[in-house]
């Protein structure tokens, strides 16, 4: 009962549209039951489920690669690069064509896409350099947005690591 | 040789180096103990000092080089990078900027020394180490021979020969006049071999030049540093002759007087033979031919004052002080287009192909009902589309002559530089490669060059104990081997000493002991190519600083091509360097392997076989079969590729036989698609360590094939 009155609260104060700091835009996606978020800056397009060539010798969560409009797209299963159960393909599977600063678009498979929230500064916690460091690793903040935590992806993790 | 038409490369590159270095110079500040920066920094300035010197921006290479030794001291562990050194590597970098701002403008690098900076650059090295500091001698270098021929007439020093000496004792006798002249040059004057051309040009109004030194043709290159000493034959007075000279623009000093032979020392040499010439004659001839040799140089003047007077406009124009682009024969019109406009004609034929070849597969699989009209126009497209990507291609190539014609140059320097007799042969001028290839070609040939020059070959001494001629030789050749082009650059001197390396890399702890006396000659070899290797004894400006071979690798890779060598102890070594032709279209052949579709480039394919599988035979436990007369090893893609096999025919193998260089290899595929025209993708950043899979391509369903690098399965 508590949370849902906190719900409320929180809701009640998105309507207001305070200017508690910048807000950003974010893709929500589903894994699995949870929930995570992409910067919409950083998505480049968001693509039905496809035949994905496979790439000899690649680490397990690198699928492989698709045809984007005539550019070669490396795939990468973000369940298995968090260290989650393979992926399930379902009708509601799609593929995220993310922007990466330095190796350029990559898609990222997700179980579905949900829809697009604006968190404002004040809704996203920080979570501490410790465990963002540790491997396997994606998520770097949770935002809060109707009561439900969606945790972010930080990009610069995924482009950093070692594949 | 005229060097003009490379200004432009040069400027492109030296733009590209110092925006590097600034950079990098900058990350170096904030993070000093950055290895990849200061190797990069120190490539960097070494390119620098290599281009430089070979375009004979004499200043820009001094200051390049003392730059060089202060990151070669960093490197190494010696200095510590602070902010003092961060300040005066700026200032050299401002320093470097003025020298290319003046050849911009002029053509010439300019009159400033820099020794401010010079001197500064020198302290940094010797905080370092007390000691020996090899960067002073540089600009006091230059100087030397100057103050040494100023004590006394420089016209006495001249060297005369015979015929020379003989006109001069005519002259004398007819009552003619002989002159000796030298003229000095302002310091600040920019263009040199104009103000000297008009000097000749007035003197020759008056009389007639004999002996010019240096000779005509090394003033008019302004081969020369201050001043040139002249001897001239003339009815009028040495008063006339010296003010009419005086007369020209930014002229110094002119000194004058008449001439006479007993005082020349060559001239000396000269008589003394003649009078010896019975008694001695074995020695005086070894003299002579001495002699002759040096004066070799100055043996034309006459010939070329005769040229310069018959066109007195030329130098006149010359004068002028605009940038020298000298007017080239007008062969073909031609219009220059940014490369970046070709490339994107390139990716829009790219596009066309990819559709074409969608439509192809379209009407192939509905063959019954298509009407043969639409199979025609298809046909059509595709013969259009094959014509157009060629014509883009050819529009995109240029023969490598515009690289290479500079490297005899560079060759005669390092000649003397180094005190070796060489001789470059160059074949195969005229192969063409694609523009962004041939740019980038430069430099690793230059790299591989002056390492056959300094490495490679041997002294004179040695090589006559040896059996070699005294002057060593060294091949460029360049030739076409279908897709790819092959530059060789070879040379007869002492090869790779196997030994040698084997040691330094175990004294630098690169391999152990065990893992040297297990290793094949051509591993060690190849261990030449790592970075910050070099088997050199003492460290010149040639080479010798282990910085050009890993540059040399990662360029060649970097353009997708591959550079191995082969040498032999005693006999000399071969750099191959293959590039591919194009980079972004080729042929290849298209193959199944399990489920999945690969393409093969048909340059690395010989043959297609079917071998029965009872011809496959064991040897060393790996299989291998046997080809009109060669063993070929067997690789079994599946395996390579971890693919499921297909249960498909076991009776009969289908092997695509692939080569690279002489080493061959036989691939089993499942099955055969054909051969298309594919265009290469890349796989993108993201994905690096799959070695065997060059690339990938769009099929004309849209499926992506990956394109296999025979040349890595070998």
């Amino acid at each position: 009962m508590e949370l849902s009155i906190n719900n409320n609260q929180i809701a009640l104060d998105d309507e207001k549209g305070r200017n508690e700091g910048e807000s950003i835009q974010y893709i929500v996606v589903r894994l699995g039951e949870e929930q995570y978020g992409i910067d919409i800056r950083n998505i480049d397009n968001i693509v039905k489920m496809q035949r994905i060539t496979r790439v000899p010798k690649l680490p397990a969560y690198l699928k492989g690669v698709i045809n984007m409009r005539g550019e070669v797209i490396p795939v990468l299963s973000i369940r298995l690069k968090m260290g989650l159960e393979a992926d399930e393909i379902t009708k509601a599977t799609r593929i995220l064509i993310v922007k990466l600063e330095e190796e350029g678009n990559v898609g990222f498979i997700v179980d579905e896409v949900k829809e697009v929230v604006t968190l404002y500064e004040a809704d996203i916690e920080r979570i501490s350099s410790d465990i963002t460091a540790e491997k396997g690793n994606l998520i770097n903040a949770v935002g809060k947005h109707n009561g439900e935590l969606i945790s972010l992806f930080d990009l610069a993790a995924i482009s950093l690591e070692e594949n | 040789m005229d060097v003009s038409q490379y200004l432009e490369i040069f400027l492109d590159e030296t733009n590209e180096h110092l925006t590097n270095l600034n950079t990098r110079i900058m990350e170096l500040e904030s993070d000093p103990e950055n290895m990849d920066t200061i190797n990069e920094i120190f490539r960097a300035a070494h390119s620098l000092k290599g281009m430089a010197g070979t375009m004979g921006f004499k200043r820009m290479q001094n200051l390049t080089h003392d730059m060089e030794n202060v990151f070669s001291e960093v490197r190494n562990g010696v200095i510590k990078v602070t902010s003092e050194i961060i300040d005066v590597l700026f200032q050299c970098l401002d320093a470097l900027e003025e020298y290319k701002d003046n050849i911009q403008g002029s053509a010439d690098e300019g009159t400033n020394d820099n020794e401010p900076i010079i001197r500064m650059l020198n302290s940094i090295l010797n905080q370092g180490k007390d000691g020996e500091s090899p960067a002073g001698k540089t600009p006091a270098k230059e100087a030397a021979p100057a103050q040494e021929s100023a004590s006394g007439n420089k016209w006495d020093s001249v060297v005369l020969d015979d015929s020379q000496v003989n006109v001069i004792r005519e002259a004398q006798k007819q009552g003619k006049r002989v002159y000796g002249l030298n003229v000095s040059v302002q310091e600040s004057c920019i263009l040199k071999a104009a103000r000297a051309f008009l000097v000749f040009k007035a003197v020759e109004e008056r009389g007639e030049i004999i002996v010019s030194d240096p000779s005509a043709q090394d003033v008019e290159d302004e081969k020369f540093d201050r001043d040139f000493t002249l001897i001239i034959l003339s009815d009028a007075e040495l008063d006339e002759i010296i003010t009419s000279c005086e007369a020209v623009s930014e002229i110094d000093k002119v000194v004058g007087a008449e001439i006479d032979l007993a005082n020349n020392k060559s001239a000396k040499v000269i008589a003394d033979e003649e009078a010896e010439a019975a008694a001695e004659a074995a020695a005086a001839e070894e003299d002579a031919s001495k002699e002759a040799e040096k004066t070799e140089p100055a043996a034309a003047p006459a010939a070329a004052s005769a040229a310069a007077s018959a066109a007195p406009a030329a130098p006149a124009a010359k004068a002028e002080p605009k940038k020298q682009t000298p007017a080239k024969p007008v062969v073909n019109r031609t219009v220059r287009v940014d490369i970046e406009k070709l490339d994107s004609l390139m990716n829009l034929v790219s596009e066309l192909i990819i559709a074409k070849n969608s439509l192809v597969s379209v009407s192939s699989q509905e063959q019954t009902d298509v009407n043969s009209a639409f199979n025609e126009q298809i046909e059509y497209l595709e013969s259009v589309t094959t014509n157009l990507h060629e014509s883009v291609m050819k529009v995109r190539m240029v023969p490598i002559e515009s690289v290479v014609t500079k490297f005899p140059r560079m060759i005669r320097d390092l000649s003397k530089k180094l005190d070796k007799k060489m001789e470059l042969y160059m074949t195969g001028e005229e192969t063409e490669l694609d523009r962004t290839v041939v740019d980038q070609i430069g430099d690793p040939l230059m790299h591989l060059l002056r390492n056959s020059a300094d490495h490679g070959l041997e002294s004179a001494e040695v090589r006559i104990q040896r059996g070699k001629p005294a002057a060593g030789s060294i091949f460029l050749d360049a030739y076409q081997e279908g897709n790819t082009v092959v530059i060789e650059v070879r040379d007869d001197g002492n090869g790779i000493d196997v030994e040698a390396v084997k040691q330094k890399a175990i004294d630098r702890g690169i391999i152990t002991l065990e893992q040297a006396a297990n290793m094949p000659d051509k591993e060690i070899i190849d261990l030449l190519f790592l970075p910050s290797f070099s088997t050199a004894k003492k460290v010149t400006d040639v080479s010798g600083r282990g910085v050009g071979l890993d540059v040399v690798k990662s360029m060649i890779e970097s353009l997708s091509g591959e550079v191995e060598v082969k040498s032999k102890l005693g006999e000399g070594s071969t750099w191959t360097i293959r590039l591919p032709l194009t980079l972004a279209i080729i042929q290849a052949l298209m193959v199944v392997v399990g489920e999945e579709k690969y393409a093969i480039s048909l340059g690395s394919i010989q043959t297609l076989e079917d071998v029965p599988a009872s011809e496959v035979k064991l040897v060393q436990n790996k299989e291998v079969i046997h080809l009109r007369g060669t063993v070929i090893p067997l690789i079994r893609l599946n395996e390579v590729l971890d693919v499921e096999r297909k249960p498909v025919n076991e009776e009969n193998l289908i092997v695509v036989i692939v080569k690279k260089g002489d080493k061959q290899a036989g691939l089993v595929i499942d099955e055969l698609i054909g051969q298309q025209e594919i265009v290469i993708k890349s796989l993108g950043k993201y994905i690096k360590q799959c070695k065997f899979i060059s690339g990938a391509t769009i099929l004309g369903d849209g499926e992506i094939a990956l394109i296999l690098d025979a040349n890595t399965l070998i």
